[in-house]
């Protein structure tokens, strides 16, 4: 294995552009834009992780979920965060979706790439002082759309095994 | 503080109870003393640990418990403290172990908490350490329905006398079927700047909150009612218990919808005809096991104005610190449905109540404000009016126990609530 991504160059830049934009349509709340750059059959996954010992077949729940979601259910929420009555997001959470390490490989379908990355989402809230941090490893499938793309899949999950959010009404 | 608690406890009576309870160091004390030292408290679900070794670590009060089934199938629950200088044994949340051996001195226990290994035993103790003197420091537990409950307390009463007659209640959500509930997988937890009390009293039937608090819900169709009918039903407590549920009602309900058909023939088989009455037309029912355990059932859709697929989440508040608590929060799922409806199930509940739920947002937004403004200093005179139904009959026609009164917007639950839980800080339990 070449330490090496075999995707071309011009691909892998025009994919992290994709990927900032999506971060960006969700930190400005654009949350319509957002759904734009998800497909029609996106999974949404975000597993629970469980404080394990190092042995342990697993620590991320292969049953256990936080987001197990689909389009209709991301636009359940979408349109919820429109409504006058959604007080977790009354007034909204501040946040900022800081992707790095972004590594683009193609995946066993061609026009679909597996990207990985790393995420930290800062949130802030009303006059709290103390922003919440939530540290994710992402793994999505982007699928070339066209001239642009989308995210087919997208598995997050959180570096922390209990969250110190109240909730998380945010998007990964 | 005694005389404070006087007061409280006669202001209860009188439908009065002060807000600053809910945040406050010197009551956050004297509850881990004389409420989570006494009471029984909710551990672990059976179904989380199946299998001989399997064990969960989990809490009584702010003591730190293994609770395991041995190789015999028996559940145990010890205090997770080595008994040679205290070091904390596991620290791991779940897993499978036969044995538990400490990383300071090498002392090695049973899960079952029996001392069995002592390294230089004969020479450095020469005989005088018995090691059936030293074994891990035992919880007392005791099971309802799959629910492991456990207490420190030698002295007090059974579980079912604990429970007091709220198992006709609890059977809704346990005895889905011949073989009950289980847990779909681990639970979610998170910490969270809310009084746990807050959050015991809301599931003991606020029925009065869910039109405004999630209001989103009637906006998007989502429910089949309005504000106004959604509200309708029962309130039901067992007196002198502190435990209490809402059932909500809705005109022209399907009987139990939101089961598949199969599955409600089961579950009228597993109930006696009374609990079929009375839960056949329950479209919510939301409770709480005093002190800090609680349920909810309720069909959700993904389509508006479907009826949807019916979860049900339990949930502990484990307090951690005064107007502090960490949620536990699993979804249960009948343990002979299909898998395709436990599925479903556990999708309604991650989009409802897990911690990144529809539902769950806003209660936990509303929770951690009003923990916030219990600790200011103007909220130290402050009472709040727990009058709602004080002079309520009981409704003779229903047919579960306790007190049950009409409507299920009603303050009865919430008062037996704080009066038992006053009983338990006065020492009067
Ligand atoms: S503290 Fe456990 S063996 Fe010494
Ligand atoms: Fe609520």
């Amino acid at each position: 294995m070449t330490a090496l991504s075999t995707v071309d160059r011009a691909i892998q830049e025009d994919i992290k552009e994709f990927i900032a934009r999506e971060a960006l349509a969700v930190d400005e709340r654009r949350f319509r834009d957002w759904l734009d750059f998800l497909a029609e059959d996106i999974t949404y996954d975000v597993p629970l992780r469980v404080v394990r010992e190092g042995l342990a077949e697993w620590e991320l729940s292969p049953t256990g979920r936080i987001f197990q979601d689909n389009k209709q259910t991301l636009e359940v929420r979408v349109r919820r965060l429109e409504t006058d009555f959604a007080w977790a997001e009354q007034p909204p959470s501040r946040t900022r979706h800081y992707v790095t390490n972004v590594l683009i490989d193609d995946s066993e379908k061609t026009g679909e790439y597996e990207v990985t990355s790393y995420c930290l989402i800062y949130r802030s809230r009303g006059d709290s002082i103390e922003p919440n941090f939530v540290s994710v490893f992402r793994k999505d499938l982007v699928r070339r759309v066209g001239d642009s793309y989308q995210i087919a899949r997208r598995w997050a999950a959180i570096d922390q095994a209990i969250i110190n959010a109240h909730n998380l009404s945010i998007f990964i | 503080m005694e005389a404070r608690l006087r007061d409280i406890r006669e202001g209860i009576d009188h439908g009065r109870f002060p807000a600053y309870v809910f945040n406050d160091q010197e009551i956050f004390d004297l509850e881990q003393e004389k409420l989570f030292g006494q009471a029984w408290t909710f551990l672990a679900h059976e179904s989380e640990i199946p299998k001989p070794g399997d064990y969960v670590t989990r809490y009584i009060g702010n003591n730190n418990l293994i609770v395991a089934r041995d190789e015999h199938g028996e559940i145990h629950a010890n205090l997770n403290m080595c008994r040679h200088r205290g070091n904390m044994m596991c620290k791991s949340e779940m897993g499978n172990a036969s044995h538990f051996r400490c990383s300071y001195h090498g002392w090695v226990y049973k899960n079952s908490g029996e001392l069995i290994g002592v390294p230089y035993l004969a020479e450095g103790y020469e005989g005088k350490l018995k090691r059936k003197d030293w074994g891990l420091v035992k919880a007392r537990i005791d099971t309802y329905e799959g629910l492991v409950f456990g207490t420190f307390n030698e002295d007090a009463s059974s579980l079912e006398d604990y429970l007091g007659g709220f198992q006709f209640y609890l059977d809704l959500y346990l005895k889905q079927g011949p073989n009950g509930s289980e847990v779909h997988g681990p639970p979610d937890h998170w910490i969270t700047e809310t009084d746990w009390k807050i959050a015991a009293e809301n599931f003991a039937g606020d029925g009065y909150h869910t039109p405004v608090a999630h209001q989103f819900g009637f906006n998007l169709g989502y429910f089949p009612s309005s504000g106004a009918t959604h509200s309708q039903g029962w309130a039901a407590s067992i007196p002198g218990k502190g435990h209490g549920i809402g059932l909500g009602h809705t005109p022209g309900f399907t009987p139990f919808a939101g089961f598949p058909d199969a599955l409600t023939a089961e579950i009228k088989k597993s109930l006696t005809p009374d609990q079929v009455e009375v839960f056949s037309n329950t479209r919510t029912a939301v409770g709480t096991v005093f002190p800090n355990l609680s349920f909810l059932m309720q069909p959700f859709s993904l389509i508006p104005g479907e009826t949807g697929v019916r979860f049900v989440t339990m949930r502990l508040y484990h307090p951690i610190g005064p107007g502090k608590c960490e949620m536990y929060s699993w979804c249960l799922v009948p343990k002979d449905a299909s898998d395709e409806y436990k599925e479903a199930a556990y999708q309604a509940y991650t989009l409802t109540f897990a911690q990144a739920g529809t539902f769950e947002q806003d209660d936990l937004e509303n929770w951690a404000r009003l923990t916030r403004m219990a600790k200011s200093s103007a909220a130290k005179g402050i009472e709040f009016p727990y009058l709602m139904g004080m002079e309520t009959e009981r409704d003779e026609d229903f047919r579960g126990p306790g007190h049950v009164v009409k409507p299920y917007v009603n303050d009865s639950n919430f008062r037996n609530l704080w009066g038992r839980w006053a009983d338990y800080l006065l020492g009067e339990a």
